[in-house]
C-alpha cells in the first residue's frame, strides 16, 4: 500500500478522490465485525470498520492510528483480527484507467517459453525442500468446494488447517514453535457458518474464506451475486473469493467490469477481496493480462487464476501474466496485490514451483500469506507425506498420516 | 550464493526462504575418467589410440582447477593414422544402402540416450556450463540430430539423387565449443557416407566419449575418429591424403548486442535489471542455476571489456545471485556507450550484452547490419509487420521473431558475413558434404609454387599485335559498368586473336580502379534488384533469351570465328537462351515452410541472394557459360560482376548490348581484361560478397587464400573444365545452392 495508505489527517483530501469504498470505511465507529452475529451486515456492504483494519494499516507504516484497539485483540477475537494479522490492508483500487490495458499485447510464444525454463530451473533439496514446503503449507487456501459437503467434513478440514503436519514431523525439524497453520479455510457460502463455528471451537484464529457471487459460472444476476458476498461476510467470512462475469472480458466491456468489481469491493466491506479471473474461460493471455489489470484497479486484494472448476486452471503462462500485471500495478501505484493460484495443484514439487515463480517474479517480498495464497484441498496431504520422507527417510503408508 | 552455503538448519530456511544447492553427481564422469586411468588418449578405428611420448595436456575443471585427466596431443603421425582410418571406413560406409546407415545412426541416438547421464555431468563437469542447459536441452538435441539425419540417410538414394559423399571430412572444433556444435557436423556428414576425423582441443573428454560410444556399436569402426590436439594440426589435417573437406567450428555463443528503441528504453532497461537481478551463477553441476563458468580465461576477458566499456563513458549493471569470485562473472548490462569507441566494434564477450538505443526500425537494421556478424538474430515486437521487415532485413542465417534461441535439426543453420557460409541441419546441411556425382575428389596437395603476392600482380602490357585484317567485326569496345560501355582507367586494350591466329578485335584493358567501379554499380542496382518480385526476375530473363534468339546469327558467326563449327555454335547459342528462360522459371519457385515439432508456427526457409557476386567464366564454352552462370545469379536476386573467357570475349560482350536496354542499369557489369588481374582484384575486395571462379588451379588456390580476408563464400574448380552443355554440370541444382543463401525466419505463434 505504501504512500496511499489512509491517516486520519489525510482522509478528507482523499475522499475528494472519490474512493467510494474508502468513504463508507470512515463511516463505520469503533464497532467489531463479529461473525455471524455482526450487527446490519446486510446494507450498503461492510460490516462496520473496526481495528482490524486499524491495525493493518499501522504495521504497514500508516502513522496516527495507534492505540486504537490494538489490546483489545484477544483469543476469542474473531476471524476479522487474523485477517487482519495475516494479509495486507485492503486494496483501496484507482479510478479506472483504460491506458493501462488498451496498448497492452501478450507475447504468447514468450510467456510459454518463460513458463517452460522457470519449471526446470530452480530446484530445491534436502533441509531447504523440508523448509519450503513448509512454508508452502502456510499459503495454501485449504479449500472443500464439493456438493456433497457436510458440517463433519468442514469441521475435519478445520482441524486439518490448523494442524496441517503432525506435531512429531514439526518436532523433529525444530519449527513446533512456529504455530504452523494453513492461511485459510475456503469454502462455499452456506458452509461459512459451520467453518466458523469449528475454526473458534478448535481456539483458531485462521480467516474463513468464501466463494461467492454465482460462483463457479458468475451466471446469476448481479444482485443476487452482491446479496452472496454480504451474507457470506454476515456468517464470518472474511476474505470472499468472487468470480468476475466472464462475459464482460470476452466482450471488451472493461469499465463494466470494473464497476462490477466495485461493488463487489463495497459489498465485501471489511472483508477481502479475492478476484477469481476464470483464466481458462478467457480466451487469450492478453485478455488475462487485462482481466488482472482491472481487477486490481477496481480493489481486489487478491487476483485468483481460476475456480478450479474450469477445464484449464492454473497453468505457469497464465501465472507469469498475471505476476507481471501485478509487478505493473505495484510499479504504477506502489499497491501490493496479492496472486492465488487454484485448481491442479496436487503435489509437493507443484507447490515448490509455484513458490520458486513467485520468488522470480516478483521477489521474497511476496512470499508471505498476506500476498499468496495456494488454494488447494489434496495438496497438503502430499506435502506431509514429503515431510514424513524427509524426517524419516522413508514413504509413509496411508494410514501414517490423518486424514484431512 | 549456490556455491558458499553453509549449513543451513530447516528453521533458518523456513524463515529466509533461499535457495540450496543442489548439486548433480558427477560421479558416472569420474569414473568413466577412471576407466581411462585419467589417461585420455585419442579414439581411432574404434580403439583407444595412447601412443608413447606425446607432451600431455591437462584436462581440468574450469571452476575448481582441479585435474580431472591428462590429454597427450596428436603428433602429425596421429593425425594420419586417423585419417587413414576414416579413408578405409569411407570405402566401406559410403557404399552401404542409406537404410543401413539410418539404422547405425538411430542405434546411436539410443546409445546416448542410456548413457545421457554421463555424458550431461562429463560436459557440465569440464566445460563448466550449467548442467541444466546441457541435460534439458543439449541431450535431447543430439538425439533429435541422430534422428533426424537417419530419416533422411534412409531417403537419401531417392531425395538426393545425383550427389554423392564427398569422402573423409576433417572437423576442427575451437577451444571453446560445445559438443552439441560437433553433433550439428557429424550428423549429416555421416548420414551422407562421409566418415569424419574430428580434432579437438586438449582437455575435451566429451567427443571422446561420443567416438567411444560410436564405436561400441561395432559394426563400423573409423567413421568416427577423434583428436587430441592444437588447431595448429589443422594444416596438417587438411593436407592429409582423402581429406575432402575441413570445417572449423566455431566458440559457444558469445556475447549479446541489443538495440532498443528510443521510446521503449527506459521500461526496457527497468525490466532487464529487474530480470537480471534474479539469475543465479554457480558451478555448473548445481542444477538450480541458470549460467555456469567458462573458466578464468572467459572471465578475465568480460573483466577486461567491462573495465575497458567503463573507462570509455560506458554505465555497467552488474546483478544477480553469483559468486564473486573467478571465475564466476555476474551477467553484465553495458549501456551508453559511445558509438565510436573500440568496444562497440569490439566482439561482446559472454555474459555481458551491450545495450543501445535507436529511434526508427529502418535505423536499427542499418546498425544491426553494419556489423562484419551475421550468425542470427532475434526481434522483439508487438507488431508482426514490423518485425517481419525486420527479419527480411537482417542480414543473417537465422532471425527469431519474439523468440531466441531456438534449434531444430530441420532448420538449416548458418550465418553469412564473416559468422562463414557453411551450414547446418536441415537439407542445406546435408549438401555441404555431398558432391554432384561424378566430380572428381579433392586433391590435397595445394601447390606451394604459388605466391600469393604477386598472384595476378602485374598488369601485362599489350602492344600492337599484327594487322587488321577484313572487315571490322566490330565488336563493342569498352567495359560494361553501370548500364553503358565505358573506357577502361588504364586507357588500353588486348587484342583478342580468331582461331587462325588473326587479330579479331580490341578490348578494352580492365584494372582494378574498373572493377572497383563495377562492384560500386552492381551495390547500387543490387536492391532494386533484391525488391523485384520473382515473375519480374523471370519475364526480364525471358527476353534476354528472346533477344539471344533473335541475334542468333552473330552469336554464331563470333563463335565460328574460334573455331567452333556452325551446328555446334548453334547449339551454344540455343542451349544459352533455354538456360536463361530455365532459371528465369526456377526463380518463381524458392524458399518453402518448415514444421517444426517443439514449435507453435512456422519456421521459413528462405533463399536469400548472396548481394553482389563476382563471377570469372570459363574460358570455354564462351557464350554458354557465360549465360548459364548469368542465368543462375540473376534469377536468385544477385547483382554480378561478370570476368568473360578471356579467349572469347566477344559473345559475352554482345550480350551486354542487349542487357544494356533491357537489364537495370548496374546488374550485370562485364569487365574484359587479364583475367588472373582481374581475380586478384576481385578476391581481394571486401565488398564483393560471393566469388565464383572457374579457371586454372593456381587461380582456385589464391581465390581461396584472398576470400578468407571476409569470408566469402566462394565456388572454384580448381583448374577442371566441367561439361556446360550437360545439364547435370550446366544447369543443375549446384548453381541454385551456390546462387542464394539460407535464412530461417522462426515465427511463433500465439495469442
Amino acid at each position: 500500500m505504501g504512500g496511499r495508505i489512509p491517516t486520519r489527517g489525510s482522509r478528507r483530501g482523499q475522499r475528494a478522490r472519490g474512493q467510494r469504498a474508502r468513504g463508507q470505511r470512515a463511516g463505520g465507529g469503533g464497532q467489531r465485525a463479529r461473525g455471524a452475529e455482526g450487527p446490519g451486515a446486510e446494507v450498503a456492504g461492510p460490516a462496520p470498520r473496526g481495528t482490524g483494519a486499524g491495525r493493518a494499516r499501522r504495521s504497514r507504516g500508516g502513522g496516527t492510528q495507534e492505540g486504537l484497539g490494538g489490546g483489545e485483540l484477544g483469543v476469542e477475537e474473531p476471524a476479522t483480527a487474523a485477517v487482519a494479522r495475516a494479509m495486507s490492508a485492503r486494496n483501496l483500487g484507482t479510478e479506472l484507467d483504460l491506458s493501462w490495458i488498451s496498448k497492452i499485447q501478450v507475447n504468447q510464444p514468450a510467456v510459454l517459453r518463460r513458463a517452460e525454463q522457470i519449471q526446470a530451473r530452480r530446484m530445491v533439496k534436502k533441509e531447504w525442500q523440508a523448509a519450503w514446503l513448509l512454508k508452502a503449507v502456510t499459503f495454501i487456501d485449504l479449500t472443500t468446494l464439493s456438493g456433497d459437503d457436510t458440517s463433519s467434513n468442514v469441521q475435519r478440514l478445520c482441524y486439518k488447517a490448523k494442524y496441517p503436519i503432525r506435531e512429531d514431523l514439526l518436532k523433529a525439524l525444530n519449527v513446533h514453535d512456529k504455530g504452523l497453520t494453513t492461511a485459510a479455510v475456503c469454502v462455499y457460502p452456506a458452509r461459512v457458518c459451520d467453518a466458523v463455528k469449528a475454526l473458534k471451537a478448535a481456539g483458531s484464529t485462521i480467516p474463513v474464506a468464501s466463494v461467492a457471487t454465482g460462483f463457479p459460472a458468475g451466471q446469476t444476476h448481479l444482485k443476487t451475486r452482491l446479496e452472496e458476498i454480504r451474507l457470506a461476510v454476515e456468517d464470518g467470512a472474511t476474505e470472499i473469493d468472487v468470480v468476475i462475469n466472464r462475459t464482460l472480458v470476452l466482450t471488451g466491456q472493461w469499465e463494466a467490469l470494473y464497476d462490477e468489481i466495485r461493488q463487489f469491493r463495497k459489498a465485501c466491506g471489511e472483508a477481502h477481496l479475492k478476484t477469481i479471473l476464470a483464466t481458462g474461460e478467457l480466451g487469450s493471455l492478453t485478455n488475462v493480462y487485462k482481466a488482472s489489470m482491472i481487477a486490481m484497479m477496481a480493489g481486489s486484494d487478491f487476483i485468483k487464476t481460476s475456480t478450479g472448476k474450469e477445464t484449464v486452471n492454473a497453468t505457469f503462462p497464465v501465472a507469469i501474466v498475471m505476476l507481471r500485471a501485478i509487478r505493473d500495478f505495484f510499479w504504477k501505484t506502489g499497491n501490493k496485490i496479492g496472486f492465488k493460484p487454484a485448481g491442479g495443484i496436487r503435489s509437493a514439487k507443484d507447490s515448490l514451483a509455484w513458490l520458486s515463480l513467485i520468488k522470480e517474479e516478483l521477489g521474497d517480498e511476496w512470499l508471505t500469506p498476506e500476498l499468496f495464497r495456494i488454494g488447494a484441498s489434496t495438496l497438503l496431504s502430499d506435502i506431509e507425506r514429503q515431510i514424513y520422507h524427509h524426517v524419516t527417510g522413508r514413504y509413509a503408508a496411508y494410514h501414517d498420516l490423518p486424514m484431512s | 550464493m549456490a556455491a558458499t552455503h553453509a549449513q543451513r538448519s530447516t528453521r533458518e530456511i523456513f524463515t529466509t526462504l533461499e535457495y540450496g544447492p543442489v548439486p548433480e553427481s558427477h560421479a558416472c564422469a569420474l569414473a568413466w575418467l577412471d576407466t581411462q586411468d585419467r589417461h585420455l588418449g585419442h579414439y581411432v578405428n574404434g580403439k583407444w589410440l595412447k601412443p608413447e611420448h606425446r607432451n600431455s595436456v591437462p584436462c581440468r575443471d574450469p571452476i575448481t582447477g582441479e585435474n580431472l585427466a591428462s590429454c597427450p596431443q596428436a603428433q602429425a603421425e596421429d593425425v594420419a593414422a586417423a585419417v587413414e582410418a576414416a579413408r578405409t571406413a569411407w570405402e566401406n560406409w559410403s557404399g552401404l544402402p542409406g537404410a543401413s546407415r539410418a539404422q547405425y545412426l538411430t542405434r546411436l541416438a539410443k546409445m546416448i540416450q542410456k548413457h545421457q547421464r554421463l555424458l550431461w555431468t562429463l560436459e557440465s563437469l569440464v566445460t563448466g556450463r550449467a548442467v541444466r542447459e546441457v541435460r534439458d536441452r543439449d541431450i535431447p538435441l543430439a538425439q533429435q540430430l541422430l534422428q533426424w539425419h537417419a530419416v533422411q540417410a534412409y531417403t537419401q538414394e531417392e531425395t538426393l539423387a545425383g550427389w554423392e559423399p564427398m569422402g573423409v571430412i576433417g572437423l576442427i572444433l575451437s577451444p571453446t565449443f560445445s559438443f552439441l556444435e560437433m553433433m550439428w557436423r557429424i550428423c549429416p556428414a555421416l548420414a551422407v557416407g562421409c566418415t569424419v576425423v574430428v580434432l579437438v582441443p586438449p582437455g575435451s573428454p566429451t567427443p571422446l566419449l561420443l567416438a567411444q560410444l560410436a564405436g561400441e556399436l561395432g559394426s563400423f569402426p573409423g567413421i568416427l575418429n577423434v583428436i587430441n590436439g592444437p588447431a595448429s594440426l589443422g594444416p596438417i589435417l587438411a593436407s592429409q591424403p582423402g581429406v575432402q573437406k575441413v570445417t572449423f567450428c566455431g566458440a559457444v555463443e558469445g556475447g549479446l548486442r541489443l538495440l532498443i528503441q528510443e521510446s521503449v528504453w527506459d521500461e526496457t532497461m527497468r525490466r532487464l535489471q529487474e530480470r537480471m537481478a534474479r539469475l543465479r551463477g554457480g558451478r555448473g553441476l548445481d542444477g538450480a542455476v541458470d549460467m555456469g563458468a567458462r573458466g578464468a580465461a572467459a572471465h578475465d576477458l568480460a573483466q577486461r571489456y567491462v573495465r575497458e566499456a567503463q573507462s570509455q563513458g560506458a554505465q555497467v549493471f552488474q546483478a544477480g545471485d553469483v559468486p564473486s569470485v573467478s571465475p564466476f562473472f555476474p551477467p553484465t548490462l553495458v549501456s551508453d556507450l559511445p558509438p565510436a569507441s573500440p568496444c562497440t566494434q569490439a566482439e561482446v564477450p559472454w555474459p555481458v550484452v551491450v545495450a543501445s538505443p535507436f529511434r526508427t526500425a529502418k535505423e536499427a537494421l542499418a546498425v544491426a547490419n553494419g556489423t562484419p556478424r551475421g550468425g542470427s538474430a532475434s526481434v522483439w515486437s508487438e507488431r508482426l509487420g514490423q518485425a517481419l521487415e525486420l527479419g527480411y532485413g537482417l542480414r543473417v542465417g537465422t532471425v527469431w521473431i519474439n523468440a531466441h534461441g531456438l534449434r531444430h535439426p530441420e532448420v538449416p543453420t548458418g550465418g553469412c558475413k564473416e559468422s562463414g557460409s557453411s551450414w547446418h541441419g536441415g537439407p542445406d546441411g546435408l549438401y555441404e558434404y555431398l558432391r554432384p556425382s561424378g566430380t572428381p575428389a579433392r586433391l590435397p596437395s595445394l601447390s606451394e609454387n604459388l605466391n600469393y603476392d604477386t598472384f595476378g600482380l602485374a598488369v601485362p602490357l599489350t602492344l600492337p599485335s599484327g594487322p587488321e585484317i577484313g572487315p571490322s567485326p566490330a565488336a563493342p569496345y569498352g567495359l560494361f559498368i553501370g548500364g553503358r560501355f565505358q573506357a577502361p582507367g588504364a586507357r588500353s586494350s588486348r587484342c583478342i586473336q580468331d582461331s587462325k591466329g588473326n587479330l579479331q578485335a580490341y578490348v578494352a584493358e580492365g584494372g582494378a580502379k574498373d572493377i572497383r567501379g563495377a562492384v560500386e554499380a552492381a551495390h547500387q542496382a543490387a536492391p532494386g534488384w533484391v525488391s523485384q518480385p520473382p515473375g519480374a526476375r523471370a519475364s526480364l530473363l525471358w527476353a534476354l533469351a528472346s533477344a539471344l534468339e533473335r541475334r542468333e546469327s552473330a552469336f554464331t558467326s563470333a563463335l565460328e570465328r574460334h573455331g567452333v563449327e556452325l551446328k555446334t555454335a548453334k547449339v551454344e547459342v540455343e542451349l544459352s537462351a533455354r538456360r536463361l528462360r530455365a532459371w528465369g522459371a526456377r526463380a518463381q519457385a524458392q524458399g518453402h515452410l518448415l514444421q517444426v515439432a517443439e514449435l507453435r508456427g512456422p519456421v521459413l526457409r528462405l533463399r536469400e541472394p548472396l548481394g553482389v557476386l563476382a563471377i570469372v567464366c570459363p574460358d570455354e564454352w564462351p557464350l554458354l557459360a557465360f549465360a548459364s552462370l548469368l542465368a543462375a545469379a540473376l534469377a536468385h536476386g544477385n547483382a554480378v560482376v561478370l570476368v568473360p573467357s578471356g579467349v572469347c570475349p566477344i559473345p559475352a560482350l554482345e550480350v551486354c548490348q542487349d542487357m544494356a536496354t533491357l537489364l537495370p542499369a548496374g546488374l550485370v557489369n562485364v569487365v574484359t581484361g587479364d583475367r588472373d588481374h582481374l581475380t586478384r582484384c576481385l578476391a581481394l575486395h571486401q565488398d564483393v560478397q560471393a566469388l565464383w571462379y572457374f579457371g586454372s588451379a593456381q587461380g582456385s588456390q589464391f581465390v581461396e587464400w584472398a576470400s578468407a580476408g571476409n569470408l566469402k563464400p566462394v565456388w572454384v574448380n580448381r583448374g577442371r573444365p566441367r561439361a556446360w552443355d550437360q545439364e547435370a554440370q550446366g544447369a543443375g541444382p549446384e548453381l541454385g545452392l551456390r546462387a542464394a543463401r539460407t535464412k530461417a525466419l522462426w515465427l511463433p505463434m500465439g495469442d
